[in-house]
């Protein structure tokens, strides 16, 4: 079974203030999990709130399962990066998938979704409404999505 | 590590409470609203959802809570939920659930608040 590849580096040790943690996620079950005990541990060990770590939570989740829903290749994976510094947290979530055009997303509305079919498609604003700054970067050689987020 | 999704259900005067451990991923959404169904079509209108032990969620698995919420609103029936992680109350503040079911600190809050609207 393929097996998620971690790097962790103390940035600045001497105080620690900054860390980062890189990770490369296969598609598998829940495999988002382990990128998130990753996160809390890091957020816990600079002293950042449980408020913010949960809001970092979701923000992380649905970053990365909608990357791994959209991964190509045949072995489809992620790779997460994030790096807390000063108190802010910066999220990149890689694909390699074919991309898409950000301008076609339809911003969900709950009255819109009750008495359709789909339910689904929350992610991209539950990202935006719980961070600072969202970014996409998307072309047919993959889609990279960087989240700031003020932790304290 | 958020541990594998359960759930637990109880019937109190008519109203259905069930309670979740773990990741409310898609499987897990999925297993509330099938459980969610079992009931409903034995005529239960008034559901409580306590996700005091699911500090883990995300939308996919949250949008089979909008299925419950759609059917209890067509038959004049009321969710709310209870014990929620303040991120995750955010989370389905975000996505306009309170719109259409409450919310209560814990699930005696929300019996209470079920008989005083009865």
């Amino acid at each position: 079974m393929k097996e998620p590849v971690v790097n962790t580096t103390v940035v600045d040790s001497a105080t620690d203030t900054a860390v980062s943690l890189t990770i490369t996620l296969p598609r598998i079950p829940d495999i988002e999990l382990v990128a998130l005990e990753g996160l809390e541990r890091l957020a816990r060990h600079l002293g950042i709130g449980e408020e913010k770590i949960g809001e970092a939570r979701i923000v992380v989740t649905e970053a990365i399962i909608n990357a791994l829903e959209h991964a190509g290749g045949a072995h489809p994976s992620v790779r997460v990066e994030f790096t807390i510094s000063s108190g802010t947290l910066v999220v990149f979530v890689r694909d390699r998938g074919k991309g898409f055009n950000p301008a076609t997303l339809e911003d969900p509305v709950i009255q819109k979704k009750l008495g359709t079919q789909s339910k689904r498609g929350w992610g991209m604003k539950l990202m935006k409404s719980l961070s600072d700054d969202f970014r996409i970067q998307t072309g047919k050689s993959g889609t990279t999505i960087t989240i700031t987020k003020r932790m304290r | 590590m958020e541990q594998p999704f359960t759930l637990t259900t109880e019937v109190r005067d008519a109203r259905l409470i069930i309670s979740t451990s773990g990741y409310v991923n898609n499987v897990g959404g999925e297993a509330i609203a099938n459980e969610f169904q079992k009931h409903y079509v034995s005529g239960v209108r008034e559901v409580i959802i306590n996700l005091a032990h699911s500090k883990v969620v995300n939308s996919v698995g949250m949008s089979f809570l909008i299925e419950i919420i759609e059917r209890l609103s067509e038959s004049g029936g009321r969710l709310i939920f209870t014990n929620l992680d303040p991120a995750v109350e955010k989370m389905l503040a975000i996505m306009g659930l309170f719109g259409y079911a409450g919310k209560e600190k814990t699930v005696e809050d929300a019996l209470s608040a079920l008989s005083t609207q009865s």
